[in-house]
């Protein structure tokens, strides 16, 4: 009796099938996801949101959180209803028994198609009423805090929202498509945002997801895994028309400019506190990426990247000029250049890719001097770069450094000022210092040296972790904490220096970077030819001085070397590390990382690959193109341009067509149809033509009976017709009859065609 | 062999199935297509399940096939204490002859009528199993072969009648066909009223196994023999292999994905809920159209024949749910096998 019952269930789920199918077919409003696609479909809104979370709000993240989780609880009270639904059923299928079978068969669809609806409307709509209302509130929240977040998060919040909103009122068809397509949407937009390769796999992996659940809605396989096997294979297929058009197609510049987030700015700021970098290194993010192509890479100790200069200090914090000053520099020196035809050092060409920091400053090896492509880049007096617009995406430019080279000789009147200021009394306690140092030596770079002898004797110490000072004062440092990073020293000493009377300044930027590549030579900085790159790290930010030497001109000088110097020689000590890990209090901190070598094999593989991602893919802009296009084409001009894009989306277009036509191919029935199929086929669709279409499962026999009884007149003809067909398809004849009555056959038709015309 | 005998014996045979066919519309009136597919069944060396309610002339139709088929005939009634050996025999001790001595079962005829087969234990009808597969049944670990022209006629009621089992798939499986009588129309029914008198005479007689005028066999064993082999004979184009493939393949392929079977969008193919078709089934298949086809006076299968057929032979193999039907010929438009023919093409079967 169990496995009665069983049974029962089982044929009663199948009808519900049915029903759906019969009330589709009728009425296009009532649409039905099936409870499994409806959860992955549920499960892709979710994970298509989480990608693009870190850049919403937090409300509207709650919102969307809140709208989410519900949407779930209605689909599970779905599944309730669906289990009380078959219960229902079987029920009325045992009461109905007795009757008639059309009349039950009949009875029992209605009643369970009204059951369906019911519940089913019950279960997934939450009244539009409601659902408006929440949009409209929505929508004005979004509307009230455009102005803080900026248009572009606010745009983000309304495509989110609604696209949240979307899940509650899949009733037709186009509901989903809508829903669908706003997922992809999403994915496109957290594009925006970030483009490494980590993240774009991702976004691959969920359009693979995405899409997977589209087909799924349409497939017959039911086994998921196989429909995603299918969306690979497809976007595989599709892979050679996206890499045409990745290289042809114009690199446009948009039509609209995106408004870029206030909030993302990554990296070194414009003013630098005491304690500020500390934070910055705790951060492992990327900050640029330095290749030295085949050229030996410097010694660590000199990759001082520059990345800007601080002169202004206000005893609390250190800034650059102020805007009117530096204009005027600016005027100054609008076309300033390093000249390098007077040094006989051997230049450096290398080239910087820079990760999106939604700030304009640039990186350098000083004194470099830009090689090719120098557009949107400007040179300043003070041996830094500055991109003309903010670094919304990553960015190459090529540089040759002299590294040995001196920096400015001149120094104007109005610098020199500049760099000799400090608010006096600030602290006091340094400026008695200063003095005592002034009047102890008199040669500059001796009393330089005598600073960082007193950093390097006394117990000082070099720690991420800078207790906290009263006013950022420098005297509280220096005298009784004696513990801090990076900016503490340089700060004291080009205080120091100041105060004693040279002039001196900060220099903010990075230290070193990690290499990342195959030596051949085997030894550490790459001999002869090296394949790789240097990494550069959020945690490598740096501060260091500089102080100005009659005849030598800027000279640097890092203090940091004096008390840790393993910091600038070869990089982070294994306490740092170690202390950053804390800190972070990080699973994957780059400490541990470190220490499991195939981890941080498998750390640097992908920090390559991640590499040649930003470097062809991402830093494929129109210029690349253009070169890429006279390489191959020779000069360009733009009809010629046209033309390449043409013939190449053609060619590509017509490949891809012709490679699927022969796959298809391949899995439909090899051999050609016969002579009399053909003939068969077009009889058919000229009957087809009156209004008389074969059903596929309709017998040859049965049809020309069908077509004996609605048109009479052309009986005859086509059941002959269809009698040779028949015999040529199905009797064992020999070649010589197959042909007689092929061609029987043709005559017959050209008789049915008679007939018909008639 | 050659193809020309074939044919030749499909003409020559031509008269003789006339005759047969015509002896049992005789008998049974106003069925000609279940009678059709009667003589199919027998001539496809398969057995038959008839199947309706009590009073159709289930009986009447297994024993006229028997008859004019020439056959040595017996019947046995199935109830629920019916034993295994009372079907297939025993062995028993003769003094004289200090051996022991086989008593032949019902099952040791040519064929045998197991009446009302779903009333007897599930052990009883198993037994048929060995006989029907096999062609031979162990008595006493000792292998007897049956006579060969060896047909299990079973009559059954449906299922939702008092007392009966519910034969199990792979006994169901052994049945080339299942046959349903259904209700004869007006004309069929007034004639059988009619011959009340006369038919009530001959069945009294042909249960005592007595030959009567009417009960003559109209072919020969040789000739049944002869027959059956130029069934076997008749020739199947790749089409129709390709389309009993198709079919077979529709109805397996809701069996290998049956996660789910709500999907609404999925075309009527997927939607099919059913038992998947064996090959067995499939070879049944094609063996019953081309039994088909030679009563139809071609040595060619057709697809026709297969649609003909298909209903019969696979709609027991199909159902989720035995014998929920209460009669076929309404049922069939709307029954799985139905479904099942409706999703094939028939010009291009694997195309789906």
């Amino acid at each position: 009796m169990i496995l009665f019952n069983n049974k029962t269930k089982k044929v009663s789920a199948g009808t519900v099938g049915s029903v759906n199918r019969h009330t589709n077919s009728k009425a296009k409003s009532n649409f039905y996801l099936s409870r499994k696609n409806a959860w992955l479909l549920w499960l892709c809104q979710c994970l298509n949101i989480s990608v693009i979370a870190l850049e919403l709000s937090t409300w509207m993240l709650a919102i969307i959180a809140l709208s989410l989780a519900w949407q779930a609880l209605l689909l599970h009270q779905g599944r309730d209803t669906d289990n009380n639904r078959s219960k229902n059923k079987t029920a009325t299928g045992h009461t109905h028994r007795n009757n008639s079978r059309q009349d039950h068969q009949h009875s029992y669809r209605q009643s369970i198609g009204q059951n369906t609806r019911k519940k089913k409307q019950q279960a997934t709509n939450v009244s539009p009423i409601v659902l408006g209302i929440f949009a409209l509130l929505g929508c004005v929240a979004i509307v009230i805090t455009a102005k803080q977040v900026g248009i572009l998060a606010s745009m983000l919040h309304l495509l989110c929202f609604s696209y949240a909103l979307k899940g509650f009122e899949l009733r037709s068809r186009s509901d989903f498509y809508q829903l669908q397509l706003l997922g992809l949407f999403v994915l496109a937009a957290s594009l925006i945002f970030r483009q490494d390769l980590a993240f774009s796999l991702i976004t691959f992996a969920l359009l693979v997801l995405n899409l997977a659940v589209l087909l799924q809605f349409f497939s017959f396989e039911k086994a998921f895994v196989t429909n995603i096997k299918v969306v690979i294979v497809l976007l595989g297929q599709s892979a050679i028309l996206a890499i045409v058009l990745f290289l042809v197609f114009p690199r446009l510049s948009p039509f609209w400019q995106v408004p870029l987030a206030k909030s993302a700015e990554t990296g070194l700021s414009d003013t630098v506190k005491l304690g500020d970098i500390a934070n910055l290194t705790r951060s492992t993010k990327l900050a640029f990426r330095a290749d030295f192509g085949q050229q030996k890479i410097p010694n660590y100790s000199q990759l001082y990247w520059r990345a800007m200069v601080l002169e202004e200090y206000d005893g609390r914090q250190w800034s650059r000029q102020h805007k009117s000053t530096r204009n005027k520099i600016a005027v100054a020196a609008k076309n300033f250049s390093f000249d390098n035809s007077a040094t006989e050092i051997s230049p450096l060409s290398y080239q910087v890719i820079v990760e999106p920091s939604f700030q304009k400053y640039l990186f350098a090896l000083a004194p470099a001097v830009v090689t090719g492509d120098a557009k949107g880049i400007q040179a300043q007096a003070d041996h830094t770069f500055n991109n003309s617009k903010i670094i919304s995406q990553a960015k190459s430019y090529r540089l040759t450094s002299y590294l040995t080279a001196p920096l400015t000789l001149e120094l104007t009147k109005q610098s020199r000022q500049l760099n000799l200021s400090y608010p006096q009394g600030s602290n006091p306690r340094l400026e008695q210092l200063a003095l005592q140092l002034q009047h102890n030596y008199v040669d500059v770079q001796a009393r330089a040296q005598a600073v960082l002898n007193i950093i390097n004797k006394e117990n000082y110490s070099y720690t991420l972790q800078p207790p906290l000072l009263d006013n950022n004062s420098l005297d509280q440092f220096f005298f009784d904490t004696q513990a801090g990073f990076c900016v503490h020293y340089a700060s004291v000493f080009t205080f120091v220096m100041r105060a004693s009377g040279i002039p001196a300044r900060m220099v903010t930027g990075y230290l070193g970077g990690e290499y990342n590549g195959v030596t051949n030579t085997g030894d550490n900085t790459g001999q002869l030819a090296n394949k790789g790159h240097l990494s550069i790290y959020q945690y490598d930010a740096h501060a260091w001085s500089e102080i100005w030497v009659e005849g030598k001109g800027w000279l640097r000088v890092d203090p940091t070397s004096a008390v840790d110097p393993e910091r600038v020689n070869s990089g982070w000590s294994t306490q740092l590390l170690q202390q950053q890990s804390e800190l972070n209090n990080d699973l994957f901190s780059l400490y541990r990382m470190k220490n499991i070598a195939w981890l941080n094999a498998l750390r640097l593989q992908f920090d390559a690959l991640d590499y040649q991602w930003t470097r062809w893919v991402i830093g494929f802009t129109s210029k690349q193109q253009y070169d890429l296009f006279k390489n191959w084409f020779g000069k360009m001009v733009s009809w010629k341009l046209a033309l390449i894009i043409a013939v190449s989306l053609v060619i590509s277009m017509s490949m891809l067509m012709l490679f699927l036509h022969l796959l298809n191919r391949s899995k439909t029935k090899p051999q050609s149809l016969t002579k009399w199929q053909i003939l068969y086929q077009k009889s058919m669709a000229k009957l087809a033509k009156q209004g008389m279409d074969k059903p596929p499962s309709m017998t040859v026999n049965d049809f020309a009976k069908e077509v004996r009884q609605q048109c009479p007149e052309l009986a005859i003809a086509f059941t002959r017709l269809s009698v040779s067909y028949n015999r040529l398809c199905y009797q064992m004849l020999s070649t010589n009859e197959q042909e007689k009555l092929t061609l029987s056959m043709q005559q017959q038709y050209q008789h049915f065609i008679q007939v018909l015309k008639k | 062999m050659s193809k020309t005998p074939a044919v030749d014996i499909v003409q020559a045979s031509q008269a003789s199935i006339t005759a047969i066919l015509n002896k049992i519309e005789s008998v049974v009136l106003g069925k000609p297509k279940e009678c059709r597919l009667a003589l199919a069944c027998l001539l496809a060396q398969g057995h038959l399940l008839i199947e309706d309610l009590p009073g159709m002339g289930k009986t009447t139709l297994a024993h006229v096939l028997a008859t004019t088929l020439g056959l040595s005939y017996q019947r046995t009634q199935f109830t629920n204490d019916l034993l295994p050996a009372d079907v297939v025999g025993f062995s028993i001790f003769d003094n004289e002859t200090n051996r022991f001595e086989l008593h032949k079962g019902p099952i040791f005829n040519q064929v045998v009528l197991a009446d009302e087969i779903n009333r007897a234990s599930p052990k009883t009808q198993s037994a048929l199993l060995e006989a029907m597969a096999e062609q031979q049944v162990s008595i006493d670990g000792i292998t007897h072969e049956l006579p060969m022209p060896f047909f299990v006629i079973a009559t059954q009621n449906p299922l939702f009648h008092a007392g009966t089992y519910p034969l199990p798939e792979s006994q169901l499986d052994r049945f080339m066909m299942r046959l349903s009588l259904g209700f004869p129309d007006l004309k069929a029914e007034k004639q059988i009223l009619l011959n009340t008198s006369q038919r009530t005479n001959q069945t009294s007689a042909d249960s005592k196994g007595n030959s009567k005028a009417d009960n003559e066999a109209v072919v020969a064993e040789a000739e049944l023999i002869v027959m059956q082999d130029a069934v076997t004979q008749v020739s199947v184009s790749n089409d129709v292999l390709e389309y009993i493939i198709a079919l077979s393949h529709v109805s397996r392929r809701a069996y290998n994905g049956h996660i789910s079977p709500v999907n609404n969008t999925d075309e009527i193919a997927s939607e099919i809920s059913c038992k998947p078709l064996s090959p067995r089934a499939s070879k049944a298949l094609l063996q019953a159209a081309k039994a088909m086809a030679f009563i139809d006076n071609r040595d060619y299968v057709l697809p026709d024949d297969v649609q003909a057929v298909f209903y019969v032979v696979c709609q027991h193999r199909l159902e989720m749910q035995p014998n929920r039907q209460l009669d076929a010929s309404q049922l069939e438009s709307s029954s799985v096998a139905r479904q099942i023919l409706n999703s094939v093409d028939v010009l291009n079967p694997l195309g789906y």
